[in-house]
């Protein structure tokens, strides 16, 4: 899936931006009402905007997903194991749905589960710091059962200890098409900042007193 | 000297469970005190010739049987990619190699962050160029061994048709074992289990040995993917080379420019490392060198980061603390235990001057052949390059990069933690400029017969 995407990308990066917005307005002309309203509505900003420099482009995050500055993107779906869904659910419950225990992690901004079709597919999504498998063998040998726990309730899933589970892991993941990160910073960046706001306010409030 | 002298004649044995008689000694053996030796790198035209020079030479290559007391100079042998291609190994035991290692050290520059001044574009021609084969080196403790070994590798290599020597560099002999930079180096290496001797004080628990010699369970529990025939790969490990000249002159004005007196500016030498030129940790001693604490193998690394979690002693950013965190509290959730690898580096060229400054004094030939060993040395290296030492994000320090190996952008600094505030001090710049690297195979001796013996 994730090698399919990335060949389109390369094809359009190939046009230049005229070209590419002329072949968006004749996508659109096909579009429902709403749509094709929409698109001219923006024609001219678009068009606009397309002498200036344009943002960064997305760079690979490694073997699957793509990354902004230092976020990348993983989204993996999957079909379920024969009671997986259930031990699955009971298990997030169990957590109240909170998986507080990731701050550990130090390299998770967020992660979703989502459970699709009738329980018989997974959503499983998450943003990151770095690349793709920097952190996986530390996973295995620091918090295995844990992963395991969850990563159980997919249909085939070797085992985090075994070498086909970054093999698994890369198979079932999508490429995002699109992706913003708001702040480019890492977990522990942000982390850091809250700690300097706070003692600074400290230190302000002192000074003020 | 070897490591046993210098804890005083007997290091705590332990229980054997790897086949250390067919292990090649520089897998465990450390380097000796003084060192003196020769990497020659050789190129195999001819492939029956390159497999009559490894059945030959295989008798003189060293095992690790009883490491720990070896006090005899010893000869390594490693093999490359292209090399095993040259030696007509058969194409699916080429295949079963991991893909970093077959596609050598250059063509992975993206994963191991050599850019700029390290792009393999700069580096001397022979590195990555696919004709450097064969690595052979000799260690020894004395310049008459090292004279006497190095005549029987030669007798083995030279004058035959078909073999050729792309480099023979000679390292070591630098007055008081120091490195390039002035400070005693290769201080911290991992204790290995099963390897016959119970760690040292400050080693740490031993780390499964599957880690750093195929064919045995890692910390993961289960043996790393090993090249096939089992013959070829078990009982070997991979070694990683890179060539660094120490731009001495940059790194000395760094120090005056950042340091007002003489001990101020070895205090920041130290900071930068985390040790003191002897060798002796800022751990154990804050203010002052303990050159006695440096040479002591049974103190100089007997020390933890427990109450020292904000690196008011060592820096969060030394080199000490990036490449073996130890307990350090750190940012991200890692394993310290499966990214250790094991120092064989070596020192050449003209030996640590304090009172170099100039820009030629930059060129002047100097430097390390850093030598790095593990059973996924491909993969450790690239981790450490990307994590450890071109990053700070794992210690909280943002974009901060290793003072001592890192690959420096402009306006780079390092952070000294200290009461009231911490010092940042600015200009750091690359010291060690990477001039080449190749990943090599070494096998066991077993292997290396029937690499000798193929076809």
């Amino acid at each position: 899936m994730a090698t399919e995407t990335q060949a389109a990308t390369r094809a359009e990066q190939d046009l230049t931006v005229e070209e590419q917005i002329a072949h968006l307005r004749e996508l659109f002309a096909d579009a429902p009402e709403v749509g094709k309203q929409a698109f001219e509505n923006v024609f001219k900003d678009l068009t606009a905007q397309a002498s200036q420099t344009p943002p960064p482009p997305v760079e690979s995050a490694g073997r699957v997903g793509i990354r902004l500055g230092k976020v990348s993107e993983l989204t993996i779906i999957v079909p379920l194991a024969p009671g997986g869904a259930e031990r699955t659910r009971a298990f997030l419950r169990l957590l109240g749905g909170n998986l507080a225990g990731a701050d550990d992690v130090g390299t998770v901004h967020d992660m979703r589960f989502v459970f699709l079709d009738n329980d018989t597919r997974m959503l499983f999504a998450t943003a990151y710091d770095g690349d793709w498998d920097t952190y996986i063998d530390d996973f295995v040998t620091k918090i295995p059962d844990y992963l395991d726990i969850i990563d159980s309730a997919w249909e085939g899933w070797p085992g985090i200890r075994s070498p086909d589970a970054k093999d698994y892991l890369a198979e079932h993941q999508v490429t995002a098409e699109g992706w913003y990160v708001a702040n480019d910073l890492t977990v522990a960046e942000t982390r850091r900042l809250r700690r300097i706001g706070e003692a600074v306010d400290e230190f302000l409030d002192k000074v003020g007193d | 000297m070897t490591v046993i002298d210098r804890v005083g004649g007997e290091l705590r044995r332990g229980r054997v469970t790897v086949e250390l008689d067919d292990i090649q000694a520089t897998v465990l053996r450390y380097r000796p005190e003084p060192y003196y030796g020769t990497h020659v790198m050789l190129n195999v035209d001819d492939v029956r010739a390159g497999r009559e020079f490894l059945r030959d030479v295989a008798p003189h290559v060293d095992s690790a049987a009883e490491w720990w007391r070896a006090d005899e100079p010893w000869i390594a042998v490693a093999i490359t990619y292209s090399g095993l291609v040259a030696l007509g190994v058969p194409e699916e035991s080429l295949q079963s190699f991991p893909e970093a290692f077959r596609v050598g050290m250059a063509a992975r520059a993206e994963a191991l962050r050599d850019y700029g001044v390290n792009d393999p574009k700069r580096w001397e021609p022979a590195f990555g160029s696919g004709i450097i084969h064969i690595g052979v080196s000799v260690f020894s403790d004395s310049t008459e061994k090292w004279r006497r070994t190095m005549d029987t590798a030669r007798r083995h290599y030279e004058g035959r048709p078909g073999l050729t020597v792309v480099s023979a560099e000679d390292f070591g002999a630098q007055p008081g074992d120091l490195n390039p930079l002035g400070y005693r180096d290769s201080i911290g290496q991992p204790a290995i289990e099963g390897s016959g001797v119970e760690p040292l004080p400050g080693q740490g628990p031993a780390i499964r040995a599957g880690e750093f010699i195929l064919g045995y369970p890692g910390e993961a529990g289960v043996p790393l993917p090993a090249p096939e025939p089992d013959v070829l790969g078990r009982n070997g490990t991979y070694v990683g080379l890179r060539k660094y000249q120490s731009r001495v002159g940059a790194f000395n004005r760094f120090l005056q420019a950042n340091a007002g007196t003489d001990d101020e500016r070895e205090l920041l030498a130290a900071k930068l490392v985390g040790r003191w030129r002897s060798g002796a940790p800022l751990t154990l001693a804050a203010d002052r060198d303990d050159p006695a604490l440096g040479a002591d193998p049974l103190r100089n690394n007997d020390f933890t980061y427990a109450a020292d979690q904000d690196g008011r002693q060592v820096p969060l950013g030394a080199h000490m603390r990036r490449m073996n965190p130890r307990d350090t509290e750190m940012a991200v959730l890692a394993d310290v235990n499966i990214h250790r690898i094991i120092r064989r580096s070596t020192t050449f060229g003209a030996p640590y001057d304090p009172n170099a400054l100039s820009p030629q004094d930059d060129e002047t030939p100097r430097g390390l052949h850093f030598i790095f060993i593990s059973a996924k040395a491909m993969a450790t290296m690239e981790f450490l390059q990307q994590e450890w030492i071109n990053n700070g994000n794992f210690m909280s320090l943002g974009d901060e990069r290793d003072p001592n190996v890192g690959l420096q952008e402009g306006g780079a600094i390092f952070t000294i933690p200290r009461e009231p505030v911490r010092r940042r001090v600015h200009g750091i710049e690359t010291f060690n400029v990477l001039r080449g690297g190749e990943y090599f195979f070494m096998p066991s001796l077993s292997a290396l017969r029937w690499l000798g013996n193929l076809g």
